[in-house]
């Protein structure tokens, strides 16, 4: 089987993920170390951001709770190294697994289980962690899946009449976080995806799905992010954090962000994370080519 | 604690002499000397990638964690579990033993397990001598008994790390395998 290109995970069943281990079907992508690189970076960025927060302010939003969302979640792997990460030092958490394939929320709920099982997740995972089935683009509005816009609005009631609203610590959120499919339909054939993912790991998970019209502005590969940027808007998120497949694709994400945010009020750090050959080594990049981060921090 | 007092007095007063068990721990020969802390600040932990670049294109897992020690100058490679995580903490330990061997020398830790051991399988291999050398001469009772004590050592370890040899035999184990494996995948 594994002459054939068949992933270890899926023989084996699982995939380390920081301290989680994360069970792996067939028909859900798996997860991989670079994923685990940001989601530790993002947690780190969470928590010197409550800090800063605690030291400017006497602390009023002590009770609410730190809100984040992961869009397309598939195995869940992100959310739940998160809560594992996060849950020692926030009392209250929120967290929001999307994604529209029901195999991968069956997976990620059990994923959820599993780790609570292991005694990886404070038990408090259960009831902080939810797992929704959403189309993020929402093309097909006569689907039945339900739009990304209506799982939010249960989740943020004043999701939609928020751009009256000042950026204030009340609402929004404070995470979105990403691994969208990136992979473009000409590196998906041409050999820079490996055969193994190519034959074996899902193409849902993998190439964005053909737009037709709509999103002239931005590379068919790329419009996930531009959906999930205006997400990020409209949620007033204070960090966001995505996955690209290389550093070109990163830098026109961060194009398209300054693009976007010329017409929000509001104040934008948007950086390609890691930049540094040192950083890159010591997070596990591949130093010239391979997956980088987008991370967007909202300053004002 | 009282009802035990309560207990034990009670006992005393109404049985015959109580008997009394000896409770004296089994003091160890040797203790071990103590784990040296590494310092974080004297480490650089890099995570070895394999060729090529990663992300959702590729499926190629290396978990393969590498540490220096940068004032002695040590390289601990680890490639243990298929965890990245817990090969750095397995590479941690192994750093801090192969630095406190460097230090102490024959006073070391491993120095002194080895040592341990050594002896351990050299009694051993004694008993197993006199035992078919006694054989040989036709000893009449066909079992000889074995049961003669040669002091062997005992050593005392807070935290049982007896996993810790083996887990280095895993490493260059489970790293081949891995490796083996990481390349039929990439010559399909």
């Amino acid at each position: 089987m594994r002459s054939r290109g068949y992933p270890l995970q899926y023989i084996l069943g699982d995939q380390p993920f920081g301290d989680l281990e994360i069970l792996c079907r067939r028909g859900v992508l798996i997860p991989r170390p670079e994923t685990e690189s940001y989601t530790y970076q993002a947690a780190k960025l969470l928590r010197q951001m409550a800090l800063e927060r605690k030291g400017t302010s006497n602390s009023p939003d002590q009770a609410r709770p730190l809100r984040v969302i992961d869009l397309c979640t598939g195995t869940g792997c992100i959310s739940l190294l998160l809560h594992a990460l996060l849950a020692p030092h926030f009392q209250q958490l929120e967290i929001t697994g999307v994604d529209i394939s029901p195999t991968a929320l069956g997976l990620a709920q059990e994923n959820l289980e599993h780790n609570l099982q292991l005694g990886q997740l404070a038990s408090r995972a259960g009831t902080d962690i939810r797992f929704h089935r959403a189309d993020v683009l929402g093309y097909d509005s006569d689907s039945s899946v339900p739009s990304i816009e209506s799982i939010l609005q249960t989740k943020f009631p004043n999701f939609g009449t928020l751009d009256a609203l000042p950026p204030d610590q009340e609402s929004g959120c404070d995470l979105l976080i990403s691994n969208p499919p990136y992979i473009s339909q000409r590196e998906f054939r041409n050999g820079t995806t490996a055969r193994s993912v190519r034959r074996f790991e899902p193409k849902l998970a993998l190439v964005p799905p053909y737009s037709g019209s709509g999103m002239e502005d931005c590379m068919p590969e790329d419009i996930f992010y531009h959906r999930i940027l205006t997400l990020a808007f409209k949620l007033k998120a204070k960090l966001t954090v995505l996955e690209c497949g290389d550093s070109h694709q990163a830098n026109r994400v961060v194009a398209l962000h300054k693009r976007l945010a010329s017409a929000e009020s509001g104040q934008f750090s948007a950086d390609v994370w890691p930049i540094r050959e040192q950083d890159l080594a010591d997070n596990g990049f591949h130093v010239t080519d391979g997956s980088r981060g987008v991370i967007i921090q909202t300053l004002r | 604690m009282f009802s035990h007092l309560h207990k034990w007095t009670s006992s005393r007063t109404l049985a015959a002499p109580a008997r009394l068990f000896s409770q004296t721990p089994i003091v160890p020969a040797k203790p071990l000397p103590p784990r040296l802390k590494i310092n974080d600040a004297d480490i650089s932990i890099s995570y070895l990638k394999g060729t090529g670049p990663g992300g959702q294109k590729i499926n190629k897992t290396n978990s393969a964690v590498q540490i220096i020690h940068k004032p002695s100058g040590v390289v601990i490679k680890c490639q243990a579990t298929r965890s990245q995580s817990q090969n750095a903490k397995i590479a941690r330990s192994l750093l801090a033993d192969r630095v406190e061997a460097q230090l102490n020398g024959d006073n070391s830790r491993v120095a002194i397990k080895a040592a341990a051991a050594r002896k351990k399988k050299a009694s051993k291999m004694k008993k197993t001598r006199r035992k078919y050398r006694e054989l040989g001469e036709g000893g009449k009772e066909g079992e000889v008994d074995v049961e003669e004590e040669d002091e062997v050592e005992i050593i005392w370890d807070e935290d049982v790390k007896e996993e810790k040899g083996e887990s280095k035999e895993a490493e260059s184990e489970i790293g081949s395998e891995a490796k083996s494996a990481g390349e039929s995948g990439k010559g399909v």
